[in-house]
């Protein structure tokens, strides 16, 4: 908590300001949407600090995505599969590829940037070819109980027909389920404590007896995983899908989302609840452009501008809470002597 | 204590930059406020941008003209739209078939229209633009005229999903292929079509908005089909693209290129003799006609709409007989606009002429 004290700032000034200056921002309707799409690029960013964890990266998510809303579509509506085996297919399909980067970063000694480069362009490639770069459309009515999901939290059994229900999107709860889980996984187990480790130093990590290997592979697994869910996800909110251009980006989100949230690029820090902040920080933002009725083409910067703020307030703010520190231990240690 | 000072800096330098930004927009008033969404970022929306504007001073109302990037964006933004409300929206959808879930949420929400390309399955009050079919059909022609004696062609077209990219198309292969005036028919992209006449339509290129790739694709096409006869750039960016890759391939005797729109480097071609032709829409009058059309159903007057919900906006043809007389046009109305430039950097010059263009095709009717 306290190490997302920069970017909770930076979140409640945007809020703030967006509430006041900006008309229909506190509305049900926009809330809610706003909430919707934090959950859904939350998703993304949680699967992709699995790796940046463990000082990898993967730039394959967006086209990744793009593949997976491409062919899961092609197999249900272009070759009637059912809808539980199309699911088995793309979770198999996630595993491999997760494998395929795991392997050749940890087996070949190859670098993830490297790996994740080609295979960001060989994923669009097959998504484009695999369906010759017609649009792929989530309206079929087999779809519909996948639907669910980008829903409202009232169309589930559980909640029918109270009326907070109405206004929270299911996305959030499983954002929040992916979530919870992977902070336990992270932090609470020794498989995540392992993920840590070797990100902070691979090889004193090998030598105390962790299968950094073994680790590094599932880290890329795991984030592949999430990455096809997320896909999914954002397939049924989109419901069109452009095999050339959907998802592209994405795994840029992710990775600002992950480090806006406080995990290192150079591996062995990283917090979910932060990585949930920095995709809420985005969102927020795109959305307060809009509301505040800035010119849609100064988005892109006020983006880049503000991630960049955010990552200076958190440096400054853990330099000066580090200095405070050794400061209190210094006169600790004095008024002990 | 040092925290809580750096917090508060940042809070302080967070709010000034974002009330300064929020200062940038309109106050609100009784003047109907509507919005006009493109289906991607181009010259030629910042033409059809103009046209709005004007149609903004003209009708008395505001204006917001968003370019999504894609259809995700295009998705988010209505949404944003609604949430901060709008007397309505003028929506050029990129995938029609498969957005009907939110243009079923525009128009419960509020007025919708089309304009450039139509969502004819949805409660949309008016589709503003032409008949892309027939466009298509008026661009075969001139590859007809082009090539007389036949030849293989290829199409160009930056989204085929699209409900006009693909009309255009199929107008193009149909007037080529000499079949009856029929708009559903579709002939699958990736095979070559050819019924025992003059002409072989090889392909069509797809380049999802990106001109790098539009050109790196003409040039592909030039390489691998050295029998290539005419080259077809269905949107505004492709001709001149398109004239790029041949003019470096020192093709220009062997291959025509016939295009769609105003461009400015297709129109210089067209004067050089290194463009056939075009068929030019007229984007700037979509913009105007859009708010004309929304700025009167907000203030209740339902008599803006035809009948058959079409408001027709044709499609014209220009070739090297007619293209002085259209530029003089151009030129002569460059003068008069608000936002004309006396400078010659190429993109300035590109927008005032297209935009002078419509204009005075907007007196003329």
């Amino acid at each position: 908590m306290k190490k997302n004290l920069g970017i909770l700032a930076v979140i409640a000034v945007v809020f703030i300001v967006t509430a006041i200056g900006g008309d229909g921002f506190l509305s049900a309707f926009n809330l809610y949407n706003l909430v919707e799409r934090i959950s859904l690029y939350a998703i993304i960013g949680i699967g992709v600090s699995f790796v940046i964890v463990t000082g990898g990266i993967d730039l394959s998510i967006g086209s990744f995505i793009g593949l997976c809303a491409v062919t899961f579509p092609f197999l249900v509506i272009g070759h009637n599969v059912s809808l539980t085996t199309g699911l088995l297919l793309l979770l198999t399909m996630s595993v491999c590829a997760g494998l395929f980067h795991g392997l050749l970063v940890t087996k070949l000694d190859l670098q993830p940037f490297v790996v994740t480069l080609c295979t960001l362009m060989m994923y669009r490639g097959v998504a484009r070819h695999l369906v010759s770069d017609s649009t792929m459309g989530y309206s079929d009515e087999r779809f519909q109980p996948l639907s669910l999901m980008v829903g409202r939290l009232s169309e589930l059994p559980w909640f029918e027909g109270q009326a907070w229900a109405r206004h929270v999107p299911v996305a959030l709860l499983i954002m929040i389920v992916i979530g919870v889980l992977a902070a336990v996984f992270l932090n609470r187990t020794i498989y995540g404590r392992d993920l840590m480790a070797l990100g902070r130093n691979r090889e004193a990590a090998h030598l105390s007896g962790i299968n950094t290997t073994k680790m590094i592979i599932l880290a890329y697994v795991l984030c592949s995983v999430t990455s096809g869910f997320g896909a999914l996800l954002f397939a049924l909110d989109v419901v069109s899908v452009q095999p050339s251009t959907f998802g592209s980006f994405y795994e840029l989100y992710a990775i600002a989302a992950a480090v806006l949230g406080g995990c290192s690029l150079r591996g062995g820090e990283g917090s979910i609840f932060g990585v949930i902040l920095g995709a809420a920080l985005m969102r927020l933002l795109m959305n307060s452009i809009q509301m505040l009725g800035v010119s849609d083409a100064l988005e892109e910067f006020v983006i880049g501008f503000v991630i960049l703020l955010g990552v200076i307030i958190d440096v400054i703010v853990k330099r000066v809470v580090a200095k405070r520190r050794a400061r209190q231990q210094a006169t600790v240690a004095a008024g002990a002597e | 204590m040092l925290k809580l000072k750096l917090t508060r800096l940042v809070a302080l330098m967070m709010a000034v930059s974002l009330v300064t930004f929020a200062g940038c927009s309109d106050d609100s008033s009784d003047k109907p406020s509507v919005a006009y969404v493109t289906n991607g970022v181009a010259s030629f929306w910042v033409i059809a941008e103009k046209g709005a504007l004007d149609g903004a001073k003209e009708f008395d109302a505001d204006v917001k003209v968003i370019m999504p990037k894609d259809v995700e964006d295009q998705k988010r933004k209505c949404e944003d739209l609604l949430a901060r409300g709008t007397d309505g929206i003028a929506i050029s959808p990129i995938d029609s078939a498969n957005q009907a879930q939110l243009l079923k949420q525009i128009s419960e929400l509020t007025t919708l229209i089309t304009h450039d390309s139509d969502a004819p399955d949805s409660d949309r009050l008016c589709y503003i633009g032409m008949d892309n079919y027939t466009a298509g059909r008026m661009c075969g022609a001139l590859v007809k005229e082009a090539l007389p004696e036949g030849g293989e062609i290829m199409i160009f077209v930056g989204r085929l999903g699209q409900e006009n990219a693909r009309l255009r198309r199929q107008g193009v292969i149909d007037e080529l292929m000499d079949r009856s005036h029929d708009s559903s028919r579709y002939d699958e992209p990736g095979t070559s079509i050819n019924e025992g006449g003059k002409y072989t339509v090889l392909d069509t290129r797809t380049d999802g908005f990106d001109f790098a790739k539009a050109k790196a694709q003409a040039q592909d096409a030039i390489s691998k089909y050295p029998n290539l006869k005419g080259m077809v750039g269905l949107f505004a960016y492709n001709p001149p693209k398109i004239l790029d890759a041949v003019r470096e391939a020192n093709k220009l005797e062997q291959i025509q290129v016939i295009g769609f729109d105003e461009e400015a480097e297709t129109l210089q071609g067209i004067q050089d003799g290194e463009v056939y032709g075009t068929v030019v829409q007229n984007p700037y009058r979509y913009g105007f006609e859009s708010v004309r059309v929304l700025s009167a159903l907000a203030r209740g007057d339902k008599s803006v709409i035809p009948e058959d919900g079409f408001l027709d906006i044709p499609a014209r043809q220009i070739r090297k007989d007619n293209v002085d007389e259209f530029r003089a046009e151009l030129d002569r109305l460059t003068s008069t606009a608000p936002a004309a430039d006396s400078g010659d950097e190429e993109g300035s010059d590109e927008a005032t002429e297209a935009d002078a263009a419509a204009v005075s095709e907007t007196d003329s009717q």
